[in-house]
This record gives C-alpha cells, structure tokens and sequence, in this order.
C-alpha cells in the first residue's frame, strides 16, 4: 500500500490533525522545563521534575489510583460491552430494544447528573464510597462506547462466515475465539483504548462516587484550582507520555497480535 | 444451545446496567416530579413545578445556542475524522496510529486546556509569531470568543470520532475502491458512493460521541468562552450545586435525554436491518 | 494480565480498608494547609491523615448532601456553615475540647453570624474577593469597583464567574447589603453587573490567576491567596491587589466535625492543633492571609495581602435561604 494511494488530501488532514493533537502537548513540554510558575519563560529550569519526584507523595498516590481503576474499568467494560454487543447483533430477543436503550443512557444522561443519582444509589444501598464506586460508575459510562463501537463494527458484516463455521461443525466458543473475535479485533482495541480515556479524564462523575481517601487524578488537579494549578502537573504529564510511548514501543509486538490479522 | 449461548452473551450487559442504571434512572425520574428541599435534594410531595420553570425563554436561548455549537463542532470534527481513520485504517502500523492519536488525550484535560491558551491568547505564541513577522501589529483575539469554544470542543471529543471510525473502515474493502475508479468515478465520487455508505455505522457512533458529550460540556465554555458563553451543561450544574434545584436539573437531564432517545429511535428504525439478525431456534 | 489487574484493585481496597491505626480523615481544599502542617500532625498524634479534596463550597456540599459520607474534618465557608447547620449535618462541639479557640480574634468573632458563639465551627481563614490590577499595563486608577466601567480596559477585564461575588461586589457599591433580595436593589446590582459585562472580557472562576499572571487580563476579580500564588517574587512587585473602597463581600472558612464522623477524637486533636499559634503561624505565612489568630501574630515571617483591618468594609456572605431564586434569577438574565 504505497502513500500515493492515499492522496494528498488524506495526507494533509492527517497531519492537520497531529498537528492539532501535539502542538498543545509540545507547549506543555516546554513549559515543563520553565522556572517560573506561569506561562512566561523565564529560563530553563528541572524544578518541577524535583518537586514531582521528591515533594509530591499525594499526586503520585492520586496517579496510581487513576490509572488501577482505568484499567480495570476498561478491561470489565470492553468484556461486557463486546458480548453484548455481539450478542445483540446475532441473536433475535424479544427485549432486544429495551436493552440497547439502557446500554445507550449512559451515554445520553449529563454527566453531573449521573454522578449525582449513582451517589444516592450507592449512599441508599449502602455500598462504601471508594475506589469499588468509582470502579463501577466507570465500567458503567464506558459501556455503551464499547457497545456502540463494536456494533459498528459488526454493523453489515457477512453473516455467511459463521453460517459456514457453524455448518462445519464448530462449537460455539470455537466460532467465538476462531471467527467473531478476530474480526472484532480492532474494534475491542479502540474500545480498550476509548474506555481507557474516558475513565483517566473524568473528573464530574468521580467526584460524587469517590469516597474517602479515594482521590484520583483529575480530583486532585480540579481542586488545585482554587489556588492555581501548579506545574509539576505538567512535568507529571511529560513524564506520563514518555513513560507510555516506553511501553507502547516495548509492548508493540504483543499488540501486533491483538490488531492485525 | 445457540438460544442459551446467546443469552450468555448478553447476560453480563443486562444484568450489569439493570441492576446498576435502572436505580439510578428511577431515582433522576422521580426527582424530577418532586418538590425541591431549599438547601437541595427534594421534599416528598409531587409536583410539576420543575417542568413548569423549564418554559424559559433564556433556557430556549441557551438550548439553540448549545444546540449550533455543538452541532458545528461535531461536524469539524466528522471531517477531520473520516480521512484520518481512513489513512489508519490503510496504514501497516495501526497499533502505532491508535496510540499516536490516543496519547495526547492521557493528559489532564485542564492542562491542555491551559496549554491551548497560552498558544491562542493575546501573548500567545500565534500572535507572538505573527507580530514578529509583521502580518499584524496588534494581537488578534483568538480566545474567549465561541470559535475558540468550537475549536477547544473539536480538539476534546476528535479522538472519540476517529476511534470508532477507525474501527469501521479498517474491514472496509478497499478494492471497491478501486472499482469505482475503474469504473470512472472520481477520487471525491468513489469515496462519497462508496466508502460513505458502507461506514455509515461508524459514522454514526462517531457523531454521538462527539455531539453528546459536546452539549452537555460546561468546561470549556466557562474556560475559553466570552462573557455570554454559556451550555446547558451550565445550566445543569448551577441548578445542582449553586441555586440547589435538584428538581429542574433532574427535569433537563430527563427532558434532553428523552429528545436523544427518539431522535435515536427514528435513526434506528430507519436503519433497521432484520433480514441479517439471526432468530433464536 | 486481567488476573493481575484484579489482584491490584482488590490489594488497593484491602490497603485502603486495612490500615491499622489512627487516621483522620481531612476533606479540604488541595493546597489550603501546607504538607508540613499536616506531617507535623501526624507525627505529634501517631496518626494517618487522609486529605480528600474538592474544588468548590458548592461540590462539596452536594456530595455530603446526596450521601457522602466518611470524613471527619470538612473546611465549609460562613454561609455553608449555617446551611449544614441547619441540615443537620455537623457534630455540635464540646467546647472543653478546643482549648485553642482562646486565641481567636475578636474582630472576626463579632463579625461571625452563620454560627453565633462557634457551637459548630471554628474558623480558619478570613478573606474576601478583591480586585488585582497588573500595574504594569494600567497606570492611574481608583482602589474602586468603577474600575470595571473603564472602557478603555475593554477586553482586559474578567470578574468572577460566580453570582454571590459579581452581585455582591455590585450592591455593596450602591451602598446596599450584599445579602439583600430586595427586588429593587437587586434591579439596581443587575443594571450595575450588565454595564460591568459590557467592558469585561468573560466570567471566570477557574483560569483567572493563570491569565493575570500571563498577562492576558490586567484587572480581576479574584482571591488574592490565589492570584499571588501563580506569581513568582519578582512578577509579585508589578501586582496592586485591593478591596474595592465600597466594600464587597468576605468570607470566612470554617473548619467543622461532620456528624456521625468516624474519628471525631482525632477531628477535636485536629482543630485545636490547627489554632496552636506556632502552628497557625505557618499556615498564615504560606496563605498570606491575615492571621485570624491572635497568639500566632508574633510569629508570622510573611506579610499578609491585606489586613483583618480592610476587610471591615467588607461584608459577610451569609445563606439566602429562599433568596437564592431571586439572586439566581438576576444573575442569569446577567449570565445567559
């Protein structure tokens, strides 16, 4: 697949967009390295990177929890949304449309508010605020992304490869693990990836499910707002995605096998 | 057995959001047909107040304003879209393009917030460039204004739009393509007649991702919108915690949610598929 | 890989649950008490504090409400001391407990009328919004909220995104109270806020210190802990923060002991320690506030922002009650 065959148009769009995606992240980088706390260069300076390393117990604490829960959230959400996803997609139900409406709300309800009706849940249920809250409300936004990203993956495929498994007399889990999941494959990547994001971000939602001593990232940056958001947050984002281009590269032979066929 | 299986595949959805949504949902519903409690939360006596202080015209404002905001924004970001996950989805490093259009989006997004206006202020590196070649000798307003409000919304939600793209045109045979050319169509036609239609899925789960989230937003018009920047989002969470109306969020979110769904729901029959669904034996 | 996963969260929840000993449980504000405050605390007691944060009176306030539960120590302003007060939701103190209170200012006692006689709440810091003006790029101007009429400064200006202080600041310069829900004052203020709105660049609560500090806004409204904090000694000299001389509004964070807190012992260690002068010396030397406590005024290093003096022409934030739809309803004909 030469580059021509995707025309210049395709090129500058592509590049449009990292542009767009990197120049942001580029001036953070920088601005790690400024000695001054606001957006004023003021000279090269490592203090940030001293005051993340050696000063910030809370943050690292708060970055940890983070990153547990999204991947835990993305994991159990990529695993019930695909099922359901394809189980939806292949099998007639009766309440097949009640179901695909509730996986969808999720989606549709404002934040704010979710985060709000899941606390009075919890609170009513008597489930204990913590990371197990914030666990759940994540796997629950992140659902329907999944579920919509793989039914449009599924969305007009032929039906005929698994009439033809069948018929040859697959079992059901072989038709699972040998036809459906490898077609999905890309599919469950984006939604890992997708569900990943969205639980590393949120913040509203987080905020009403956390309970004590639950604080994850994006709680500890939003309160910094009172008096000022310092920078060693940027120098911990330098040092996020330094850290997860290591292990994209380390790892990219693993995912090799996941994506491409 | 292909019955039973196929409840096994749906088991863990249904049971996870009906035992965990169908709560929650009840409690948003019910709230909103109650009377409010004046330090929040509701009172027991059923009202219809919270649907009756919805009929505002400021609401209605604010309701078109959020509506040709977002709705612009999702556009922006359809088009910038499909050709990047098309060039993924043709390229022999998918993995690292995934992660190469995801990473950015790891970081706070108050920081790259942050990092946007110092590119875009008055003393941001776009003026400070242009004034330094002499293209202008005053600072352009390139912030707090609702095309940043627009450009901040597409750099926020384009990930959610490319991803499931992507995902939808990587099974795509590129060789209609091809056909197509074959065949005398322009680059633009065979794309438009061919690709277009057999994506149109993805393209689907891509505008709700990005224009769902996009209208409810309420951060980014307070962080780069002006002085009459405000998004419903806004109006749901000053009803929530300032003014402590649980009753009229609850009402709006109930009132939004129902609009999407039957705006869903007439997407959904029109592009209902039956001959392809396999029924239960 | 996913067995893995599950093994942290389940440890990260055993960890969370299983820590022997004492630990308190500090719901704040990040950054309003210094780490060394909190170390120190937990050295001299042989305790864990656990500092859970948030970002707004408001946030807080909604999540205790909806049913968050589980800390000991919460830091509410003056008027969401009365409302949590009248919800039910704090512990009533026993007085013998806080031997510290003995050195609390009695200038910011008499002014305290959200919790006469501090049954519920002693407090921390007194301050209020004032203005701060990059002396740099405006030159000649009056220690007045009629700064936001210039129209020379167009563009230049923000106030915050906040309807108590924008409105406030705005009846306190017709000379009315800044709690009044009186239909016509409040007219008055709202006619007052749309003229400011004209020469304002936007409302804003969250990036306004960021901004000032680049030197994107010269005049804001803003707390000054927060504005100073963004700037580095030597921007600090170019900077005139001011109370506006009509006065506006103030405030003054309380710490209280929620109901049902599970360490209420350690809640009581905790606030008493908070007032031991020496200790609230520090506090004051890294807020820059004016020390609301009279036996730490000795030790303080760093000169305040401003005085308790100044904020006399300042007035309280009190709870509106039902006055809050009046308020609201002005404030989004301003906003919307």
């Amino acid at each position: 697949m030469s580059p021509q065959k995707r025309g210049l148009f395709t090129w500058t769009m592509v590049l449009v967009t990292l542009a767009f995606f990197y120049l942001p992240l580029l001036l953070l980088t920088f601005f790690s390295f400024n000695h001054s706390k606001s957006m004023v260069w003021e000279g090269a300076s490592f203090r940030w990177y001293a005051a993340l390393f050696l000063h910030s117990p809370d943050l690292w604490a708060s970055f940890g929890k983070s990153i547990m829960i999204a991947l835990s959230a993305s994991l159990v959400a990529t695993l019930i949304g695909s099922l359901g996803a394809i189980g939806l997609y292949w099998y007639a139900f009766k309440s097949k449309r009640v179901i695909t409406v509730l996986t969808l709300l999720p989606l549709l309800l404002p934040e704010i508010i979710m985060g709000v009706s899941f606390l009075i849940f919890f609170s009513k249920i008597g489930l204990p605020l913590g990371l197990f809250s914030i666990f759940i409300a994540h796997t629950t936004f992140c659902i329907p992304y999944v579920f919509l990203i793989m039914t449009a993956r599924l969305d007009e495929f032929d039906y005929s490869v698994i009439e033809a498994a069948y018929d040859l007399g697959a079992q059901e889990w072989v038709v699972l693990t040998n036809v459906i999941l490898p077609i999905c494959r890309p599919a469950i990547m984006a939604s890992l990836l997708m569900s990943a994001t969205l639980s590393l971000e949120d913040f509203v939602i987080t905020f009403f499910v956390a309970g004590p001593g639950s604080t994850t990232l994006p709680l500890y940056i939003y309160s910094m707002i009172r008096f000022g958001v310092s920078p060693v947050i940027n120098a911990l984002s330098v040092v996020l995605i330094v850290g997860t281009a290591i292990i994209a590269v380390l790892t990219s032979r693993l995912f090799k096998y996941v994506i491409q066929k | 057995m292909k019955s039973r299986s196929g409840y096994a595949y749906i088991a863990p959805l249904s049971l996870w959001m009906g035992l965990l949504l169908l709560a929650p949902i009840g409690i948003i519903l019910s709230y909103s047909f109650l009377k409010r409690g004046l330090y929040g939360g509701v009172s027991n006596q059923i009202t219809l107040e919270a649907y009756q202080q919805l009929w505002s015209p400021l609401y209605a404002k604010v309701f078109l304003n959020t509506l040709l905001l977002s709705g612009i924004a999702t556009v922006i970001m359809i088009l910038m879209a499909i050709p990047t996950a098309y060039f993924m989805a043709r390229s022999k490093r998918k993995t690292l393009w995934l992660f190469l259009i995801i990473i950015p989006f790891w970081t706070n997004f108050l920081i790259r917030i942050y990092a946007w206006i110092a590119i875009l202020g008055n003393n941001g590196i776009v003026n400070q460039c242009l004034l330094r070649v002499g293209w202008i000798d005053q600072p352009l307003r390139l912030l707090y204004n609702p095309l940043s409000v627009i450009l901040v919304l597409v750099y926020t939600y384009l990930p959610f739009a490319i991803l499931p793209l992507f995902s939808t045109i990587e099974k795509f045979d590129f060789s209609l393509l091809e056909a197509a050319r074959d065949l005398g169509a322009t680059r633009f036609q065979a794309f438009y007649k061919v690709l277009i239609p057999a994506i149109k899925s993805g393209i689907f789960s891509a505008l709700l991702f990005c224009f769902i989230p996009a209208f409810g937003q309420y951060a980014v018009p307070a962080l780069v919108g002006d002085s009459r920047s405000y998004m419903m989002g806004n109006i749901i969470a000053r009803e929530l915690t300032i003014t402590r109306n649980w009753p009229l969020s609850a009402a709006i979110s109930t009132l939004l949610t129902l609009a999407t769904l039957f705006a869903l729901m007439v997407f959904v029959i029109q592009g209902s598929r039956p001959a392809r669904v396999k029924p239960i034996e | 890989m996913k067995n893995l996963l599950l093994g942290l969260l389940l440890l990260g929840l055993v960890g969370l649950v299983g820590c022997g000993g004492r630990t308190l449980y500090v719901y704040n504000w990040t950054y309003y008490i210094p780490d060394e405050v909190v170390k120190q605390f937990e050295q001299k007691f042989m305790c864990k504090v656990v500092y859970d944060v948030y970002s707004s009176n408001e946030e807080m306030f909604a999540k205790l409400k909806a049913g968050g539960r589980g800390y000991d120590v919460v830091f509410p302003s003056g008027d969401f001391v009365k409302i949590m007060i009248h919800e039910g939701m704090l512990e009533k103190f026993e007085k013998s407990k806080l031997t510290n209170v003995k050195y609390l200012d009695p200038r910011i006692l008499e002014k305290i009328t959200f919790d006469k006689g501090n049954l519920y709440s002693v407090p921390y810091m007194a301050g209020t919004a004032g203005i701060a003006v990059n002396k740099k790029c405006v030159k000649d101007y009056d220690h007045s909220s009629s700064i936001f009429d210039r129209s020379d400064l167009k563009g230049r200006m923000t106030l915050l995104d906040d309807m108590r202080e924008v409105l406030g600041m705005a009846l306190k310069s017709l000379g009315y109270s800044v709690n009044s829900t009186d239909p016509s004052e409040l007219e008055q203020a709202k006619a007052v806020a749309l003229r400011w709105k004209k020469n304002i660049l936007k409302f804003d609560a969250e990036s306004f210190a960021k901004g000032f500090a680049a030197g994107e806004y010269w005049v804001v409204q803003g707390y000054a802990e927060n504005v100073f904090l963004e700037l580095d000694e030597e921007q600090r000299k170019s900077v005139d923060f001011f109370i506006p001389k009509e006065g506006t509004t103030m405030y003054i964070d309380s710490m209280v002991i929620l109901k049902n807190a599970p360490h209420v012992d350690l809640a009581y260690e905790f606030i008493n320690f908070v007032h031991e002068p020496e200790v609230y010396a520090k506090i004051a030397d890294y807020l820059q506030l004016p020390a609301i406590n009279t036996g730490a005024v000795s030790f303080i290093k760093r000169p305040p922002h401003y005085r308790i003096e100044d904020l006399d022409k300042c007035q309280l934030k009190e709870d509106l009650g039902q006055g809050v739809i009046q308020f609201n309803q002005a404030w989004e004909s301003i906003r919307m």
